[in-house]
Formats: C-alpha cells, structure tokens, sequence
C-alpha cells in the first residue's frame, strides 16, 4: 500500500502540467490556429498579392458573395461530392473484407507481413501517387492498358477522357487509401473481447450475424472517424490529381482542392481562395457534426 | 631563320588577332567591373531545360572571372511564377527574375523589375559590347519589354517549330514538308494517319494548362487571322477568322492521337521520337531532346521547318524567357545580378551557350556557318523569328487568370463537351469579366498587352 503521508515529489509544482503542455500549445497554436485566423481575416479583405496597388482593405462579405455565385465553384464542389461517393463505398467495403481476413486465425507470417505491406501505400507522397498513376494509365505503355488488351478487352484512353480520368484519379485514391480503412477496422476488431466472439461463433454460424451484432458495434467508432478523416482529405486532395490531370480533361477532375489552389497560387486573389478555404472548412466540421451524430455510439 | 620569322610572324599574328577578339575584351571589362563585388552573392531560379542546363555548364567561368558566386534553385515551370511571386511580395532573397513573356507586363507593372536603364547608364557596369540592336528584335520587344521600356534580355529562346519524320513523310510520297496548315490538313494528314496501326499525322499537346492555352488554342487563332482580343480589348473569338482557327484544330483533330487532350510537351515529343506520329509543331528547345538517341528512335529522319503558314501568313507561337534585376535586391546584388545578365546573354557567350544546348537570342551567332550546319533548326527558328507576333499570347497582368479559363474551356471545346462558338462565348464573357476588374475598360489602365 503507499505510504500517504509521504511528501509530494520536490520538483513537481502547481505549473508542471502546464510546461509540458506548452510546447505542443504553442506548436498548435503556431501552426493551426495562427494560419486558420489568418485566413479568416483574409477572407473579409481583397487580397491579390499580385495587385499590390490595389491596396487590401477590409471589403466585408464580398468575397463570400462571389464565391456563393461563382458556377466554377459550385461545379467542382459537386464534382469533388461525385468523387467521394465513388471511392469512399469502396474503400469501406474492401478495407472492412481486408481486415476480416486478416482477423482470422492462423497464417501468422502471412498476416503480419500483409499488415506492414498495408502502410506502404499510405506512406507513398501524393505526388507520387500521382506521377505512379501517369505511368499506370498511359494509353500506349500503361499497366493498366496492357492488363485490358491481354483479357481482350482492348485498350482504354485513360487520362484523354473524362470518365477514364475521372476513373483513374479514383483508382489511385481507392488504392492508396483503402489499406487505412483496413488498419482502422482491423483495430477495431482486435477491441473484441475475445470470449464474446467465442461465445457467438458458437451461438451461429452465420458470418454476417457475427459481423452484425457482435463485431460492428465495435467497428463504428473507427467507422466514423475514419469517414471524418477521408471527408476532409477528400476536400483538400490535390497532388496527386494535380500531377495526373491538372483537373483535365476539361473540367473533369477539377476537385474544388485544385480549384482554390488555382485561384489562390495562379490567380493570387488570396481573398476568394481563403473564402473558399474557409466555406469548406465550415462544410467538413458540418459533415463531422453529421457523421457523429447518425453513426458514433459508445460500446456499452 | 626564314622559317622561325614565319613562325613568328604567325604566332604574333594570332596573338594580335586574339587579342582584338569580343571574349578577350568582355573578360576585360568583366573583371574590372566585377572587382568591387567579389564575393556578392545573387540568386535566381533556373528550369530543367536545356537552356539553363547550358549555362550552368558555363557558370565556373563567370564566377571564376568575377568572383560573384551565382546561387540558383531548379523548379518545374508550372510553380515558377507562384515561387518568384511570393519570393517579390515577401521581400525575398531573389535578386535576379526569370521573366517568361507572358508575365513580363505583371513583373513591370509591380515594380518587381527594373528597367535595365537604370544601370546601362553606369558605363563602370555595362559590357561596352552590350549591342541591344544585336539582339533578335522580336525577341527584345516580347520577352524583354514592356509600355516602351526595356527591362529584361532575353536568355531562354523559343519558337514555334514543325518537327517532322522525313522519312514517314518520304513513304507517304512526300519529299518536303507542308508549306500551309490546310495542305498539312488536307493533302499531308490522310496519307500519314492509319489509325489501325495506331500511325497518326500530327500531334498537338493540349493538356489542360498553360499547354492548352497557349500551345493549342493560340496557336490556332494567329495564323488564320484571329486573335484573343480585338482593339478595345474585348474578346474577338467570335470573329469568322477565330472561329475559322479553332474549328480547323477541331477538324484537324481526326489526325491526332486520340486522348490528345491529355499530352502535354513531353508526350507530344515522345510521339515524334517513337515514330507515332510524323508532325508536330513544338518549341525549339525540344530539338536537343529529338537528337539524342537516349530519348529518340527518328535518327536521321528528324527534319526541321517553320510553322505551317494559315490564310494570314505564318505567326507561329513564340515563347521565352528574359533575365531581369529584381528592385528587392540590395545595390551591389543588383550591380553583380546585371554583370551576369550581360554575361549570360552576350554575343561572346552566344556560341559556348548553344554548343551546350542553349538558344540565343542574339542574331550574330546564327550567321555563322558551323553553326547553321550543325543545327537543324537554326534556319526555321530565325526565319520565325524574323516576323511574328509579340502579344502571340497576351502579356498583361491578366494573361494567368484568362490562360485558366481558356485552359478549361478550349479543353472543353476540343472534347466536344461545348461548341466552339458556346466554348468562345465562354472564354469571352469570363475574359472580359477578369479585364473589367483589372481596369480596362473604365480608362485606369492602358490598352497594353
């Protein structure tokens, strides 16, 4: 039992708990919040840097007004919502079968070394991703041709249509991220007390009612941080689009992403581009807001 | 004794000889105007492109003269405006600008550059041989000025070109290349495609971007008469020449790769460079990339032309890069930044830099026959050079925001998503959005571009 009338540690202070926090504070502070505020307050100003002599006064809601209106924007929002809605199923639905094998028992080299060849696509550059995607998808050298032409389905033009483009920027992301989603279940799983699942797999046979009503409860939580995580970094996904279409052919793959970056590294009206930022800044905390309400519950 | 005084004579002959030569003179002046800067340090960005590869080569020899230590970052094309932009607005520690001719009216009118007036005038600091008039004066006007001002040289040089298989060509029962873009069409194209054996006649790179804008879209408008802008500075796409231009590229298409919209140069040149395609028009710089057998299969077969000429002569595009003072740099970085601006851009230097890849802009080093015979395309590139059209692309401050929006829509137009009078009314309209807000129609600013 400890001793209770020992003395506190001598160097332990009321301000303790505060110095060890205040490096990542003031990281966070420097790094998030700094950059977040900053743009907030650009977002009230006209602000190209490349029309200095404009001058950068404060022009109110503006900017706002003008990307609210702007068709452009509103295109590649709804371009980037049909992108999400195509991957993000497949990656839920391949990474969950992923997991479940690897949750099996037995097979135990195999499974760890598929466990750690799951991370290299999640530790490749998005870049490139992009440039790997480029090769992949190349009308006359590609992988991906070469693979259609020997099933005899014949040859594609990936990048030179929009819907083959679309497709392949989707296949890429598909194939980068789906090994994330097989982390986070296959954590999930691994928080399944062991005797329960005995317990069910003794009660039925059925796969699907194990997954159902022992397994997913578990899986929600990882299930909505993950759909959090993907709704964010599906709205700021640019390198490897960037690198593989440049938002081509046409409008095809213009995610809102590239759109902003256009608007605020080519165009340089940092104002608008900061609107924009902002606009979606406010839509991911709604979707998040969203995503918890409808699908997080605590394992009772 | 007859024959050491031959010798003798000879030896002082070609020392006197040497001695009057321009590179002896500039190492002079060089070194004496660099000795108060020993040791300044200037910066600027490069690109990987031959140009610069060439006079990296040659950068030991400046610094050795001078002392000036010359510090310089390679960055793709597409990032370096963004980078030169940020680096201006931030007080950076650029000391050189690396102009292309689209941005020039941009970098001018900010006051990021300076006029080269401001230090031709301080004769300890100018090459005595500087001979502006010795420049190509298209490329001077284009790349290097702008409202009447000079404030850049030009150092990376292009012009449109049409690169082609002479030997495709030869099977096909033609012995020269075509002459306008409607023979090219109508007589070279059907001979030189068959889609079955994936063979096409011509490629143009098109990917959405400044490729699309500027080496697709605009190369189309020129030729047949059209253009961007009509005098008032309202959008003149929908004029029957423009229109006449952009659906010739569309019917030209028929002859292309299909999925063209998704070449870039690379692509485009590769096609030549494996025998897929017998024509392309690409910019100069390429020819080094066409020749080297590491990255080429043509050999001998690659041939060299103008541009094929439309009803309104032949304007081919034209592209390049001058090197400017950039203000923010201190007044010995601008002095030494000058010093190698002169340098990199001189005659003497002219014939090294394109042994070593590079295109001067100088017209001496083009007249000299070793290197009219070594280089293919030296003749096409100085007969383009010799008529065209400054404002190919328009090089006020708004070319970046209406080069996107004809980037989309001329991508658009060429999938047949749009018509090509519905992609012009685009472009037009959003055009003429863009320079209303840049001030050109209510009188704050001149009708330059």
């Amino acid at each position: 039992m400890a001793d209770m009338t020992a003395k506190p540690n001598r160097g332990y202070r009321r301000w303790t708990p505060f110095w060890f926090l205040a490096p990542a504070v003031a990281t966070l502070l420097l790094i998030g919040i700094y950059p977040t505020l900053f743009a907030l307050i650009t977002s009230f100003r006209r602000y190209n840097i490349a029309r200095p002599r404009e001058g950068f006064d404060f022009i109110g809601f503006d900017n706002y007004a003008s990307v609210l209106t702007d068709s452009t924007f509103w295109a590649s929002l709804g371009t980037t919502a049909r992108f999400y809605v195509s991957v993000l199923p497949i990656q839920v639905m391949l990474g969950l079968a992923i997991a479940l094998l690897l949750h099996k028992t037995g097979m135990g080299f195999l499974k760890a070394l598929a466990r750690v060849t799951l991370v290299v696509p999640l530790a490749t550059t998005y870049a490139v991703v992009g440039l790997i995607g480029r090769l992949i998808f190349n009308r006359d050298f590609g992988v991906a041709n070469q693979i259609l032409n020997a099933i005899g389905v014949g040859g594609f033009d990936w990048l030179g249509s929009p819907r083959g483009a679309f497709t392949a920027i989707a296949i890429m992301d598909i194939w980068q991220w789906t090994p994330f989603c097989a982390l986070i279940f296959l954590a999930g799983l691994s928080m399944v007390p062991g005797e329960i699942e005995e317990a069910a797999r003794l009660e039925t046979t059925s796969k699907w009612a194990l997954l159902r009503y022992v397994q997913l409860p578990y899986l929600l939580p990882g299930l909505t941080a993950l759909l959090i995580l993907r709704s964010a970094d599906v709205l700021k996904l640019f390198d490897m689009v960037f690198v593989m279409t440049r938002g081509g052919p046409g409008a095809a793959t213009d995610l809102v992403s590239i759109y902003i970056q256009r608007v605020g590294f080519r165009i340089f009206d940092l104002g608008t581009a900061s609107a924009q930022a902002i606009l979606l800044l406010v839509l991911t905390i709604l979707i998040s807001r969203l995503y918890i309400r409808i699908l997080y519950r605590e394992v009772q | 004794m007859k024959r050491f005084l031959n010798v003798f004579t000879s030896v002082l002959a070609l020392a006197a000889a040497t001695a009057s030569l321009p590179s002896a003179a500039l190492a002079d002046w060089l070194e004496d105007a660099a000795k108060p800067l020993k040791g300044t340090e200037i910066s600027g960005i490069f690109l990987d492109r031959p140009g610069y590869r060439a006079i990296i080569k040659l950068l030991p020899e400046f610094e050795k003269k001078t002392g000036i230590k010359v510090n310089y970052e390679i960055v793709p094309y597409e990032n370096t405006r963004e980078k030169q932009v940020l680096n201006f607005t931030s007080q950076g520690g650029q000391t050189l600008a690396l102009v292309d001719l689209v941005w020039i009216g941009e970098f001018a009118e900010n006051g990021w550059i300076e006029p080269i007036s401001n230090f031709s005038k301080d004769t300890k600091i100018t090459d005595p041989n500087l001979k502006l008039d010795g420049f190509f004066p298209l490329l001077l006007d284009a790349f290097g000025s702008w409202g009447g001002t000079t404030y850049g040289l030009p150092f990376d040089n292009y012009s449109g070109l049409l690169f082609y298989n002479s030997c495709m060509l030869k099977d096909a029962g033609f012995t020269k290349p075509p002459a306008t873009w409607d023979e090219l069409m109508t007589v070279y194209a059907p001979k030189l495609t068959d889609a079955s054996k994936k063979q096409y006649a011509y490629a143009l790179q098109s990917l959405r971007g400044e490729t699309q804008s500027a080496d697709s879209f605009m190369r189309f408008l020129w030729p047949f008469g059209g253009s961007l802008l009509n005098k008032e500075f309202k959008s003149n796409l929908l004029s029957k020449e423009s229109q006449t231009g952009l659906k010739f590229r569309q019917d030209l298409m028929k002859y292309m790769p299909p999925g063209i919209v998704s070449y870039d140069h690379a692509e485009a040149v590769n096609a030549l460079a494996q025998g897929q395609v017998a024509m392309i028009t690409e910019w100069s710089a390429f020819y080094g990339t066409l020749v080297d057998p590491a990255t080429s299969k043509i050999g001998d077969c690659l041939a060299v032309a103008p541009e094929p000429a439309g009803p309104a002569g032949r304007l081919p595009a034209l592209g390049g890069f001058s090197l400017a003072v950039a203000s923010q740099a201190t007044e010995e970085q601008k002095k030494a930044s000058w010093l190698f601006i002169q340098w990199a851009t001189s005659e003497d230097i002219a014939k090294p830099y394109v042994d070593a890849g590079g295109v001067s802009g100088r017209m001496s080093v083009y007249e000299n026959p070793e290197v009219k015979a070594k280089y293919k395309f030296v003749e096409p590139m100085v007969a383009s050079w010799k008529a065209g059209v400054p404002e190919f692309r328009p090089r006020f401050p708004s070319w970046p925001a209406i080069s996107e929006v004809v980037a989309e829509w001329g991508s658009k137009m060429m999938l047949g998503e749009v018509t090509i009078d519905g992609g012009a009314k685009e472009i037009g309209t959003r055009m003429e959005d863009i320079l209303a807000k840049g001030g050109y129609y209510d009188g704050k600013k001149k009708l330059l571009q």
